[in-house]
């Protein structure tokens, strides 16, 4: 179980409990905040994509390959940041409890 | 004596009629004057459905028929536009090697379609007039290219418009085995004698010499075999040679189409070097005139369709080398891969 605060595209904040091994896509998709996880998880579409607050980028897994290629090219659409991360590349653990992550624009 | 050999009396019980797999190699695809730019449709080859096309610029491609994206077949709706094959469902655009060009309505094209291609295509040649892909089960580029046949490519020199079309119901194993077993041709086609042969293997072609020089030729894997007759005119006493090539495909693991073209020499109008040719390309399809030996047409198939292989034949000194050939042959059986359960 882990509890993660968002930052949704108009400002606000809400705190989302996610169950322990799923993708932080599904509980951000589940919960209405914008995020449509159209592909399902397979870095083709780019929907997931949030600012992930600086502290917690170390405790994430590193990029693959495919999530490099696909924040490249959303960057031609929206703005990248430093915490730049699709959000079905991050599976939820006890680790990451009281992470702050913020909705980041539609493509 | 009277012992039963049971092994041998019930090995029947086990035959299968085409115990193999399709073969890798080059094979024909069609006639390349009945593809037009822009023109598509579906065949059925090498044991699947594929759609086949030409691009506006000429480039032939074979790919397999269900878009990547939600499974649409591209052959019943789909669209040549300009070099794509266009899905109907959604537009989504492939090129001949299978590389997604395009979806119209994405606003970002998906990393995996940069890295290569997502749609299975066979690499395609136009060679001989011809259209021919290469199929491998493993999607594993060609081995060997396709030879030089003069009589096919140079632009003056050879003529021969008869060509000839069958389907026969086995593997093209069986059909390819049919080269080296020279005995049957005394039996079978009612040839004089069961002639001599001498074949030799070297990677993927076979070199085969049957009647000490009468028919010389090579085979190219499994689907290109030419073979030149070499006779002597009798109004002459000087050597015609013509030449026969032969294209079968395999449409499943147990139907193959068999295609040959009968090539000769340009002799003028008139000549007995000319009348011999087309002598010598009869006695090649069918029973010639004055001829008593029958060519494959008829008597061939009666055996091809009902026969069963037999991996343990009983062969006997005075037939052809099955053995080598068959371990010649095997080199072009691929296992399919094995893959992981996707995630």
């Amino acid at each position: 179980m882990a509890s993660v605060t968002v930052i949704g595209r108009d400002g606000s904040r809400c705190s989302i409990d996610a169950v322990g091994g799923c993708p932080l896509m599904e509980a951000l998709r589940d919960a209405a905040t914008g995020v449509e996880g159209t592909c399902g998880g397979a870095c083709s579409c780019g929907t997931c994509h949030v600012y992930v607050q600086a502290d917690w980028l170390a405790k994430l897994p590193p990029k693959s390959e495919d999530e490099q290629m696909m924040l490249e090219a959303i960057g031609d659409l929206v703005p990248l940041k430093e915490g730049s991360r699709l959000s079905c590349q991050i599976p939820l653990s006890p680790e990451l409890d009281g992470m702050v992550v913020e909705i980041a624009p539609p493509l | 004596m009277g012992a039963i050999n049971l092994k041998m009396l019930l090995e029947s019980q086990t035959l299968e009629r085409a115990p193999f797999p399709v073969p890798v190699g080059w094979y024909f695809i069609d006639h390349a004057e009945n593809l037009k730019a822009g023109e598509m449709r579906n065949i059925v080859v090498f044991g699947q459905e594929w759609v086949l096309f030409r691009t506006e610029g000429g480039k032939p491609g074979v790919s397999d028929p269900y878009c990547p994206h939600l499974g649409a077949h591209m052959g019943h709706g789909g669209k040549v536009c300009g070099e794509h094959l266009r899905c109907p469902f959604h537009h989504w655009e492939y090129d001949t090697d299978g590389n997604c060009k395009a979806i119209p309505y994405a606003k970002v094209m998906p990393p995996i379609t940069k890295k290569g291609p997502i749609l299975r295509t066979l690499p395609t040649v136009e060679k001989y007039g011809m259209i021919w892909s290469w199929y491998h089960p493993a999607c594993e580029p060609p081995a060997f290219e396709l030879p030089y046949i003069p009589e096919m490519e140079d632009a003056t020199g050879y003529t021969g418009s008869r060509r000839g079309s069958w389907t026969a119901n086995t593997c093209i194993q069986e059909i390819a085995e049919n080269g080296v077993d020279v005995a049957h041709l005394k039996f079978l086609h009612n040839a004089p004698m069961i002639p001599p042969v001498e074949a030799s293997y070297n990677g993927q072609q076979m070199h085969l010499d049957i009647g000490k020089g009468y028919i010389v030729g090579e085979m190219y894997g499994p689907g290109l075999n030419v073979m030149r007759f070499n006779q002597v005119n009798p109004a002459t006493g000087k050597p015609v040679t013509s030449t026969m090539i032969s294209y079968s495909v395999p449409i499943s693991h147990d139907q193959t189409q068999m295609n040959m073209s009968f090539r000769h020499v340009d002799y003028p109008e008139g000549t007995t070097e000319l009348a011999f040719s087309k002598k010598q390309i009869d006695h090649m399809i069918g029973a010639a005139e004055g001829e008593e030996s029958a060519g494959f047409e008829s008597v061939d198939f009666i055996v091809w369709n009902n026969k069963k292989f037999r991996p343990n034949p009983l062969l006997c000194d005075g037939d052809g080398p099955v053995l080598q050939f068959r371990k010649w042959f095997k080199q072009f059986y691929v296992e399919k891969p094995k893959l992981d359960e996707a995630v």
